[in-house]
């Protein structure tokens, strides 16, 4: 194999799937990256077995075609500090030469046949999303979603394919984000918990100006995401995300519009004098106001009152703020609505046109 | 098919057991060697109202166990039966097994003694003229014959398992045997301090416990001075349970739980619960595996205790294990207090539902384990009447007397040496100041006035097995109590609503193992309590100063300061200790200044 490539061009296309090989694994060929030089361009590939990439290179000159397996870590590192315009990759006798301008590194590359094939995939059914959208649903969601291993199902954003909407939604058990977008699709309602790296990683190689069309192909246990020359499968977790649906309150007895910066702002202020275990500002609305207090009794107390605009009786309700602070952060609207019943039942906020987000409050047992 | 039912032998190897193999078989289940024939025999004496005990031994019991007392003695119909398998003089009827207060019931002790041994029982009743013998060799029972002896019993056991070779064999050497034995009188002597036991081996009196004296001595004489010196006296009374004994302070802790010992109804047991509600006290001033040290009895209505579920009687079932569990853990609780603290005891128990506070046997656990935050007088709710006395602790804190600017010496950026009343002491600087931040949390936690649940939008489903969810759902009241929202979600899950608003990010479903980490029986309060206050350890062990942080002069008098309003300064809420002391004896000691005439001055 030889070639000889823009180096810009292959520093990008190598940062796509470099994040995938594992750090730590009993099976150290999965540390490479494999790349492949054929007539029409070079392409990467990694897999660490739950999720696999694929990136490609078109701005390259390929005199020699053929595979090698280039180790991961140090090679994107090269990579990131190589200096001239263009690259020479060529493999030669078990090791790969990378020269650009003075320099040569030859790094030691295993036999490229022993490395994983690409996995064959075909989806059941495939939708279209402006990449940007998909990735502003994901910054909504994905804070939610749960960290801890033991709700294995809840580790994941679901997406969810109905009646030509698409929904994501991120939830951790105390709180559940849903963004959704409306896709001009015929296909069949589809359903799959994706794991957050892939989407991570996904978000990293898709720069957020970018105005391609991100193709999602869901399969029976995998997924698969294409934008532009990417391509990204992996495994799904185990599809049993809980009925989202159900949690979401249909009716409120108060519904409060709330200004959203004015809201973020005071919040934060209180929040600091929420008490370091438990985490807790209490909302009280009535009339037009509403009065934010929190409480730390080795710190002090505060107290914030704004105006709202309120239709219904008001209560009080109290929350974990940073649970309210993550959501704000993303939120879209100048103006915030929240719907709420009273203190011990979840409330939900409106806070973009297709994104809302419900809250359970802290209360006496 | 027939040939078995007509005859049992025709079959040639199913053969009907004689009786003398089945008392050697279940001899080996109650007596495995010379501690168990002394256990019995003791029970038996103390149960015929002995007061004055001795046991001999020869050769740590193999050759001869002579157990003799001055109690009620045998009446002769009696004593021409005590061989005879299942014969007990104790119960009568089924009925009867509500009410044992008495040790030993199975009934089968003299008989299992007598299948394996040569055994001998002479006897009189004070009343009658004259007493009786009786022997039996291997389980062959001889007749009963008039005997000169003494009012009371002496019943003599000889050559133990001289025909059960197997067993002779895995015998220790009567070394061992005898401080087991030694052991065992000083465990059997707690509960009795009217009765007067010695015991003898090969011709030495090893061990003399006089009658009449307080548990203190006893314990003393019985267990040793250390631990006498080191505990803590209390008494704790609702309605008619009642605890009494010594609490041994932290420092004691062993690493086997042989010094932790708990009588019901004078009966030692092992109850898990039991133990494990003293243990909790416990728990924030000992490191973790240690077991503490305390000598505590229950008296409760023997209808109220079942002890009839285990042969070796080493577990009981409570008709109320709230309450037997609670008592003990504010027993033990009133123990470790810091000198001074006056107890605040609401016994409210089993009642007050419409106060989430109050639901369990620890009425007022969470504000009352630490003296300081606990009410001057006794809640509202505290419905039951309690009495506490609490002896003044070893151990008061070292922090309390310092003068407004102590001086210090620092070493090593870690530990502080400084000048107390009395002698000197060297504190762990972040051991210290974990303690102090711990306790804060602690306080504030306390001080609020509801629990605050953080409730879950998706109620974790968890699988637990029928004994825990069973035992998850009978204390559903109490773990509420804490802030765990715990429902029946069929089948063999629960479903969790909420937890501790404290406990934030935890995952539920570790929580609800947490809970069940113990065992199924005993307080779920005291468990529920463990898991949020395992958070606060973490949270102040975090925000302490390290070991290597340079602390400021001011910094350190003030760290001293907040050290001096500690409820528990001897340790760190892992149960590191935080300071180690040096009293102007010891120092007088190490220099040799009491003992010697050679010029000191």
């Amino acid at each position: 194999m030889k070639t000889l490539c823009d180096r810009q061009e292959l520093q990008d296309a190598f940062a796509v799937v470099s994040g995938i090989p594992p750090l730590k694994s009993t099976k150290p060929i999965l540390q490479n990256v494999l790349m492949r030089a054929a007539d029409d361009g070079v392409t990467f590939f990694a897999t660490d077995n739950e999720m696999s990439a694929r990136s490609a290179l078109s701005s390259v000159k390929v005199s020699e075609p053929g595979v090698i397996l280039l180790p991961a870590k140090e090679a994107a590192a090269l990579l990131r500090e190589l200096g001239d315009k263009t690259v020479a990759i060529q493999a030669k006798d078990g090791r790969c030469r990378i020269e650009c301008g003075g320099g040569a590194f030859d790094l030691l590359s295993p036999d490229a046949s022993e490395f994983p094939t690409e996995p064959s995939f075909t989806p059941e059914v495939e939708v279209e999303v402006a990449a940007k959208v998909f990735q502003a649903m994901q910054r909504m969601t994905s804070f939610a979603v749960a960290r801890e291993e033991t709700r294995y199902a809840i580790n994941g954003l679901l997406l969810d394919f109905v009646d030509g909407c698409l929904r994501m939604v991120g939830t951790d058990g105390r709180r559940l984000a849903l963004a959704y977008a409306n896709l001009p699709s015929n296909a069949q309602r589809a359903r799959a918990v994706v794991p957050l790296r892939a989407l991570q990683t996904l978000a990293k190689a898709v720069p957020g100006d970018n105005d391609e069309t991100l193709r999602i192909g869901f399969g029976k246990n995998q997924m698969r995401f294409t934008v532009g020359s990417i391509q990204l499968i992996s495994q799904l977790l185990e599809n049993r995300f809980p009925e989202y649906e159900q949690v979401i309150p249909k009716a409120a007895e108060s519904t409060i519009e709330i200004d959203r910066v004015e809201l973020e702002r005071n919040l934060r202020r209180v929040a600091i004098l929420a008490s370091d275990d438990v985490r807790m500002v209490r909302f009280k609305f009535s009339g037009n106001e509403l009065e934010m207090t929190a409480e730390s009794s080795n710190v002090g107390k505060a107290r914030q009152t704004m105006t709202v605009d309120m239709k219904g009786k008001g209560g009080s309700i109290a929350f974990n703020p940073d649970f309210l602070i993550d959501a704000l952060k993303v939120c879209e609207l100048d103006v915030v609505r929240m719907d709420m019943t009273d203190g011990s039942i979840p409330a939900k906020f409106t806070l973009g046109e297709s994104y809302c987000y419900v809250l359970m409050p802290i209360s006496g047992t | 098919m027939n040939a078995r039912d007509d005859s049992p032998n025709a079959a040639g190897s199913i053969r009907v057991l004689s009786a003398e193999v089945v008392n050697q078989i279940a001899a080996g289940e109650v007596i495995e060697r010379p501690f168990s024939v002394v256990k019995e025999l003791v029970e038996n004496s103390l149960d015929a109202g002995a007061l004055r005990i001795v046991v001999e031994l020869k050769d740590g019991g193999r050759e001869l166990i002579r157990v003799i007392d001055d109690g009620g003695g045998f009446a002769p119909q009696d004593l021409e039966l005590a061989f005879v398998s299942h014969a007990t003089s104790k119960l009568s009827v089924l009925a009867d097994l509500d009410h044992i207060a008495s040790l030993g019931f199975r009934g089968e002790a003299l008989a299992s003694i007598g299948s394996v041994s040569r055994a001998r029982i002479r006897s009189r009743r004070p009343l009658d003229p004259s007493g009786h013998e009786i022997g039996c060799d291997g389980g062959a029972i001889d007749e009963l014959r008039p005997s000169g002896v003494a009012p009371g019993t002496v019943v003599e056991v000889r050559d133990l398992f001289f025909n059960t070779p197997a067993r002779r064999r895995f015998l220790r050497g009567p070394e061992p045997e005898r401080a087991r034995i030694e052991e065992l009188l000083a465990r059997l002597s707690i509960p009795r301090l009217d009765v007067d036991f010695t015991l003898i081996a090969d011709g030495k009196e090893r061990l003399r416990l006089p009658a009449h004296e307080t548990l203190v001595e006893r314990a003393a004489r019985a267990f040793g001075p250390r631990l006498a010196d080191h505990a803590t006296a209390v008494e704790v009374r609702w309605d008619e349970y009642r605890v009494h004994g010594l609490v041994g302070s932290p420092d004691l802790a062993r690493r086997d739980a042989s010094l932790s010992l708990l009588w019901i109804n004078g009966r030692l047991t092992k109850d898990r619960g039991a133990v494990h509600a003293i243990k909790a006290a416990y728990k924030p001033f000992t490191m973790h595996g240690a077991q503490p040290v305390h000598l505590l009895l229950l008296a409760m209505p023997p209808s109220s205790v079942d002890v009839n579920v285990h042969p070796s009687k080493a577990e009981v079932r409570f008709l109320e294990p709230r309450r037997a569990c609670g008592i003990l853990h504010e027993a033990a609780t009133q123990g470790l207090r810091g000198h001074g603290a006056t107890a605040v005891a609401g016994g409210a128990v089993g009642v007050a539902e419409d106060k989430p506070r109050a639901v369990t046997g620890f009425p007022d656990l969470p504000r009352d384990l630490f003296g300081r935050t606990a009410s001057p007088s006794p809640p509202a709710f505290a419905r039951s009447v309690s009495e506490a006395r609490v002896v003044p602790a070893a151990a008061p804190n070292p922090f309390a007397r310092l003068t407004e600017r102590p001086r210090f010496l620092v070493v090593d950026d870690l530990y502080l040496v400084l000048e107390i009343e009395g002698g000197l002491c060297v504190v762990d600087q972040h051991a210290l100041h974990e303690r102090v931040l711990y306790e804060r949390l602690l306080r504030q936690h306390d001080a609020r006035d509801e629990v605050l649940v953080q409730r879950l939008l998706l109620p974790e489903i968890v699988e637990v097995t029928p004994t825990d969810k069973a035992w998850l759902l009978e204390h559903q009241d109490e773990l509420a109590a804490e802030g765990f929202l715990v429902d029946d979600f069929g089948g063999r899950a629960v479903a969790v609503h909420g937890i501790p608003a404290v406990l934030r990010k935890a995952s539920p479903k570790r929580l609800v193992e947490s809970l069940l980490a113990g065992d199924s029986e005993g307080s779920a309060r005291p468990r529920a309590r463990e898991a949020v206050v395992e958070r606060f350890h973490s949270m102040a062990c975090r925000a302490a100063v390290m070991a290597g942080d340079r602390l400021g002069e001011d910094e350190i008098t003030a760290l001293l300061a907040a050290a001096a309003t500690l409820d528990h300064p001897h340790n760190c809420p892992h149960g590191r200790p935080t300071v180690l002391r040096f009293s102007a004896v010891e120092l007088e000691r190490f220099f040799k200044r009491r003992t010697g005439s050679c010029g000191v001055g």
